[in-house]
């Protein structure tokens, strides 16, 4: 209903769902929050322990509930407070920004970034080009399950 | 060339000497020329087993079976189970493995060396207009019987596309083997149907796809015949949850729900999206799903697609070897990251 709306009179926003690590993302968003640095409200964060705990599964599932972009972000390589938990979902995430490519599905609309808790620049910054990647390509209606 | 009468005698003395507690092989279904998996637990019915080009189950399946069935009897019948194994199926047993569903000694592995042919796809039988009543190998070409005599044809011309492409028609894991190794073998250049795809831009990938996923029943015979596809309950449909006088209707509201049972484009799209990650690195390309697709969804295309990624990207190839671990459970220091901001 209300993307309908959106679509009619162009002021569609864009959607993101965030998955942060607990131990960098997630503190790198903070900072960003606690910077005052302004940057948009697209994206609803949620707090993952790890990126490598990111399954494939949350991105299908948050896609087909609606969000229009998905991002997983997590520590820099060589940085993961378990060690490994970040290679792990570097070579995961890569599985699956392949296969919803090969589906059809825009490559814009799903993104990894490494954003570590000293960047709350870094963080607007993801969001911001995550945000003016989306805004052309309307709202993702491929997965989106329709509950009406 | 394999002699049929090893087989069946192999078969006959293992059972003879209590070896094994049964063997899962194949027999001539009661219709037609294809034939049907069985199980044989005494050296009589040794007689019953085939090996011809319409053996295209991959029996690993029935170990995965067996596996549940003794789980769930609590039986430990100490005697392994063994299986007529193509090069394949050899590699489902031997992913099935790492992944510690069950032990090495608790299967015995008859492998079968598909040398230098393959299993026959059926359509492209009847697109020579054969209607056959038995099917058998001689050499690189199939023999037919059929109401108006005899016919040959050579393999190639109705092999299956993934047996064209297989690099490797040899059990490498097994306890005996019948048959020659012809590893390295060419036929066909392997991944042809996936170039061809990729070709196409997003736009008409999704157009295709939307079109396939549309025609999806969701019968779940894809996740059935899967050997790889064993977990108790699966994301599809969840058995875990207790529904009682008690429960309340929040309660059933909020219940987890990743993917819903409809079949609707979205869910059937994100179940097989689901299914081909799940498959990534583990599918060992028996094409058992698509052959069994009441509707006819290309799914050898989703799971090469993975396969092929992981073996360019990471070098990983499926069912390899025993001890290897699982593509999603290691990585390289080099993996891809340039898509990574």
């Amino acid at each position: 209903m209300s993307e309908q709306q959106a679509e009619v009179t162009t002021d569609y926003e864009p959607r993101i769902v965030a998955f942060l690590c607990k131990w960098c993302s997630s503190a790198g968003s903070d900072l960003a929050g606690v910077s005052r640095i302004q940057y948009p409200s697209n994206a609803t964060p949620i707090t993952v322990p790890c990126s490598g705990s990111v399954s494939p599964m949350y991105i299908l599932s948050a896609l087909n509930k609606g969000a229009d972009g998905v991002l997983v972000s997590g520590c820099h390589i060589g940085d993961c407070h378990y060690i490994e938990g970040n290679f792990l979902a570097r070579r995961k995430i890569h599985l699956v920004k392949e296969l919803l490519g090969f589906v059809g599905v825009e490559p814009d609309r799903f993104r990894m970034s490494w954003v570590s808790a000293a960047e709350g620049a870094k963080y607007s910054q993801v969001i911001k080009d995550f945000v003016e990647d989306l805004r052309p390509l309307g709202p993702q209606k491929k997965l989106k399950a329709d509950r009406s | 060339m394999i002699n049929i009468q090893d087989m069946r005698d192999t078969a006959r003395d293992l059972l003879t000497k209590n070896e094994v507690r049964a063997v899962i092989g194949y027999r001539r279904s009661s219709s037609g020329m294809n034939a049907e998996p069985v199980v044989i637990t005494t050296p009589e019915q040794a007689d019953e087993l085939v090996w011809d080009p319409t053996c295209f189950h991959n029996l690993s399946l029935y170990l995965v079976e067996d596996r549940k069935f003794l789980a769930h009897t609590r039986n430990n019948p100490g005697r392994p189970i063994a299986i007529v194994a193509k090069g394949c199926d050899a590699r489902a047993i031997v992913v099935l493995m790492q992944e510690h569903y069950f032990k090495r000694e608790e299967v015995y592995i008859i492998g079968m060396s598909c040398e230098g042919s393959g299993v026959l796809v059926e359509r492209k039988l009847a697109a020579n207009g054969i209607q056959a009543t038995n099917a058998s190998f001689d050499g690189d070409d199939y023999v037919f019987t059929t109401a108006q005599g005899e016919k040959r044809l050579p393999a190639r011309e109705i092999m299956a596309d993934r047996c064209l492409e297989c690099r490797i028609p040899y059990p490498r894991e097994h306890n005996v083997v019948l048959g020659e190794d012809k590893t390295g073998r060419e036929l066909a250049e392997p991944f042809a149907a996936l170039k061809r795809f990729e070709e196409r831009d997003a736009g008409e990938r999704w157009i295709f796809w939307e079109r396939q996923f549309d025609r999806c029943i969701r019968c779940f015979a894809c996740r059935s015949v899967c050997p790889m596809c064993y977990c108790e309950e699966c994301v599809v449909d969840s058995i875990s949850f207790p529904v009682n006088a008690q429960t309340t209707a929040e309660e059933k509201a909020n219940r987890v729900r990743w993917i819903e049972r409809s079949a609707v484009r979205s869910e059937n799209i994100t179940y097989h999206l689901t299914r081909a990650m799940h498959l990534a690195g583990r599918c060992i390309d028996c094409n058992e799903c698509e052959r069994v697709c009441p509707v006819n969804i290309p799914l050898r295309l989703l799971n090469n697609k993975m396969e092929r990624e992981a073996r360019e990207q990471f070098g990983y190839e499926p069912g390899a070897s025993i001890g290897a671990p699982a593509l999603v459970a290691s990585f390289l220091d080099n993996d891809p990251e340039k898509f990574i901001r």
